[in-house]
């Protein structure tokens, strides 16, 4: 189970914990936040949705003001860390540490302690608690006696509890109890070799016996069971510890032995649990009530530390498991639907989705352009139509009959199965775009890097921003593909949040293709051009722009679904009966550290408008804002 | 050996051929009381006739005990049946299993099998009621081929009989 991991020394540790945790890490990001909101002064308003002059009810919503609500109660908490990964090496020193420390207090041999520990569940405070409550029973149960209860024989000659043969009292041992048992019922016979001379016809028959005949290696090949190993007399209870395993047990075995106690400090703790990839040893400590139970694990691995599927922010674990259980009862549904083709709504060929992002382009002589997702034309979609991405909007897709398409599916699919059917694929084809996306990452690190340096002439190190693009493009895929778990047990009623919640969908959905063209397609370009390009360093611009910006966005959209969409009841409300009143609504909800909402009605003013419907480019991260916003929705540049 | 049910087995290795035959002459000197080793040649098997104790709701009724050792024994624990007809017993059932943890989970090689027989007879006599365990037909169905009752997943849920 040694794996080079076990190379890694512990400042691995702290830097994995800092770069992976998303949302929970990261003071240096926060401390720029800050800053961006000090410069903004006056501008520090909560809620976005400024206009005046529009009724355009959720596409006004806007949670940018989460942002400024970041104050020093978020910073605590998110300074601190919610976990800490744990290599083997790691684990077995904190074991060890355990051990020596109730060695030490309770003055006890350290076999003792390891025998106390794993009662207890590895919890040094329990021991405690439990020793100086009643040290004879704690004795008792874990069979830790102080003195012998049986009188040492006073013969020469004693025989064997188990093979009952005769032995000399000296060659034989016993726990604490001095039940005497000989080395070889204890250890086996170990390597000698029996050979017995059969009939020449049958050979010469070698018995080589591996120590698996006897008291302590039977018990150790049984399983974990071993550690609470006692006498071989059934009325004696004395503890067998590890100091007797390691006097009488073979390599093999001893290091068996071994292994299930660093098992048992992980399995029976509650707070460590192993990763659950494949081939990872590692484990997880959690603090317990920090917080998020998303963790990532050193081999890049994130998953919730408290059911262990993946990790699922901004959904619950219930959820998850209703997820779960929801979509194994509906797999053989869904199996057409995974299938990897689709015809093009054009021309009608098969046209293979093998680009993570959602834009896809038939090929030549079609050049058809369209949406994977609702196989409607791409320019239906995105800031071109001025508002939002519209894909995620099922009733809006299913009333304007774009499922029409569909006529099997229609078929096939009753009203509550083509719901689902709605959510699931769209969760599906985020996952596997991750997959994808994930695939492109490693592709970027091992391969494209170096030929891009090469290329454009610029030092690895310089390129670094493009690895974020995709570390957030792989996150993002993640979050978005819960949002659409979030989205199925949205309740039908709440008519506002699912409409509120659609919209924030919708941006993020948006935000993340434009992301993921930028780094996926516009890369290209770069990568294959025979030698510097001239504007290269206005990609880098565009590129970690988009990546900060959706980042941003992510971590907001994690936290208002986190919360239920609690702000938008009242809030949402407002905006669909009020046009002018926004402002005082905002403000007169008067959340602490909020209070600057009216400051805000000034800037409405000092608009340049970008075309006819007054919706604006954003110079920054070249965003398409509606015409109402006053800062880009995308990077809070001011218009 | 040449019964079906122990042609899987492996011969008894050396330690455990010793200890059986100490076991034997311990046992012939000193049988358990209600009990009758009906001596073969065949170490590996032993056939015991177990009489119900008096005074108790076997009394005067006679029983097979089959048991059957493995190549490594003592280390691990025989496998211990009742030759049908077994008797009525809420922890008997009628294909002969017996559910006693020391023949399973809570084996030690410091036992023996005069010591076995004591716990079997003291099971049979602390018994109020003859009658077969509720899952009788369920469990004996499900041990058709001769499955042994040591590849049973037993649950010593009852301390009492
Ligand atoms: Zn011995
Ligand atoms: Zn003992
Ligand atoms: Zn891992
Ligand atoms: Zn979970
Ligand atoms: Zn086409
Ligand atoms: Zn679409
Ligand atoms: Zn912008």
């Amino acid at each position: 189970m040694e794996s080079e991991d076990d190379m890694h020394d512990a400042n691995e540790i702290a830097s994995v914990e800092e770069e992976d945790d998303y949302y929970s890490g990261g003071e240096d990001e926060e401390e720029e936040d800050m800053d961006e909101e000090g410069e903004a002064g006056e501008d520090d308003y909560s809620y976005d949705y400024a206009d005046e002059d529009d009724d355009d009810d959720t596409g006004d919503y806007d949670f940018i003001a989460n942002y400024s609500d970041d104050g020093d109660d978020a910073l605590a908490s998110r300074s601190q860390k919610s976990f800490t990964i744990l290599k083997e090496e790691d684990i077995e020193q904190r074991q060890e540490e355990d051990i020596t420390k109730i060695s030490t207090v309770l003055s006890i041999p350290r076999e003792a302690a390891c025998i106390l520990l794993r009662r207890y569940n590895w919890s040094v405070n329990n021991v405690h608690e439990e020793w100086f409550a009643n040290e004879e029973v704690v004795r008792k149960a874990v069979g830790l006696l102080e003195k012998p209860f049986v009188k040492l024989p006073n013969f020469k000659e004693v025989a064997c509890g188990i093979c009952f043969e005769n032995y000399s009292c000296d060659s034989l041992r016993s726990a604490a109890c001095a039940h005497l048992f000989c080395d070889a019922c204890w250890k086996g016979r170990g390597s000698r070799i029996f050979s017995f001379r059969f009939p020449s016809f049958l050979g010469e028959l070698k018995l080589c016996k591996r120590a698996t005949n006897s008291y302590i290696s039977t018990s150790i090949n049984d399983g974990p069971g071993c550690l609470t190993l006692r006498c071989p007399d059934p009325s004696c209870g004395a503890a067998v510890g590890q100091d007797m395993i390691d006097m009488l047990a073979s390599d093999e075995d001893r290091k068996k032995y071994r292994r299930y106690l660093l098992r048992s400090y992980v399995e029976d703790s509650r707070k460590i649990k192993w990763c659950p990839a494949p081939g990872c040893d590692s484990a997880v400590e959690y603090v317990v009530g920090s917080g998020s139970y998303d963790v990532s694990c050193s081999c890049s691995h994130s998953f919730c530390w408290n059911c262990i599927e993946e990790a699922h922010r901004p959904v619950d674990c219930e959820t998850v498991a209703k997820w779960v259980m929801k979509n194994s009862a509906e797999s053989e549904n869904m199996n057409w639907i995974l299938a990897n083709s689709k015809p093009c709504p054009k021309c009608k060929r098969p046209i293979e989705k093998n680009q993570g992002c959602m834009h896809m382009t038939c090929t030549p002589p079609c050049k058809f352009e369209f949406c994977w997702l609702c196989l409607g034309a791409w320019s239906d979609h995105g800031e071109r139509t001025g508002g939002f991405y519209a894909c995620n909007r099922y009733e809006a897709a299913k009333q304007e009959g774009v499922y029409d398409e569909a006529e099997r599916r229609r078929e096939m699919a009753k009203n509550s199965l083509e719901r689902y059917t709605h959510y699931y694929e769209r969760w599906a084809s985020n996952q596997s775009s991750r997959q994808k996306a994930l695939a492109d990452l490693q592709q970027m690190q091992s391969i494209h890097l170096e030929k891009l340096s090469e290329v454009q002439s610029q030092p690895e190190s310089q390129l670094k921003f493009i690895i974020e693009a995709w570390q957030q493009i792989v996150e993002c895929r993640r979050v978005l593909k819960w949002t659409y778990a979030y989205g199925y047990y949205l309740p039908e009623q709440e008519a506002t949040k699912k409409k509120v919640f659609e919209y924030l969908q919708g941006e993020a959905e948006a935000g993340l293709e434009r992301l993921h063209q930028c780094a996926e397609k516009e890369l290209m370009n770069y990568l294959n051009s025979d030698g510097p390009s001239k504007d290269f360093n206005d990609f880098r611009t565009k590129l970690a722009g988009l990546t900060s910006v959706t980042r941003n966005y992510f971590e907001n959209l994690v936290r208002a679904l986190e919360n239920g969409l609690s702000d938008v009841d009242s809030e949402a409300a407002s905006i669909n009966t009020t046009t002018s009143s926004k402002n005082a609504a905002g403000t007169s909800k008067g959340k602490s550290g909020r209070g600057k909402g009216s400051s805000k009605a000034g800037n409405t003013s000092v608009r340049n408008t970008a075309d006819d419907s007054g919706n604006w480019t954003c110079d920054q991260c070249t965003y398409m804002n509606v015409s109402s916003a006053p800062t880009c929705h995308m990077c809070h540049q001011r218009r | 050996m040449t019964s079906p049910s122990a042609s899987s087995r492996k011969a008894l290795s050396k330690i455990a051929c010793n200890r059986l035959q100490k076991e034997l002459v311990e046992w012939q000197v000193n049988p358990p009381t209600g009990f009758k080793h009906k001596v073969t040649d065949n170490l590996q098997r032993w056939v015991i006739e177990v009489n119900g104790a008096p005074g108790t709701l076997y009394a005067g009724e006679t029983y097979q005990l089959q048991v059957d050792f493995p190549e490594h024994y003592p280390m691990e624990a025989p496998q211990v049946i009742f030759v049908p007809p077994a008797p009525l017993h809420p922890h008997i059932y009628s294909n002969g299993h017996i559910c006693l943890d020391i023949l399973y989970d809570s084996w030690s090689p410091a036992m023996t099998v005069s010591s076995i027989c004591i716990s079997i007879l003291s099971m049979l006599s602390s018994s109020p009621v003859k009658q077969r365990p509720a899952d009788n037909d369920r469990y004996v169905k499900n041990c058709k081929n001769g499955r042994s009752p040591k590849e049973t997943r037993w649950w010593f849920h009852d301390d009492k009989v």
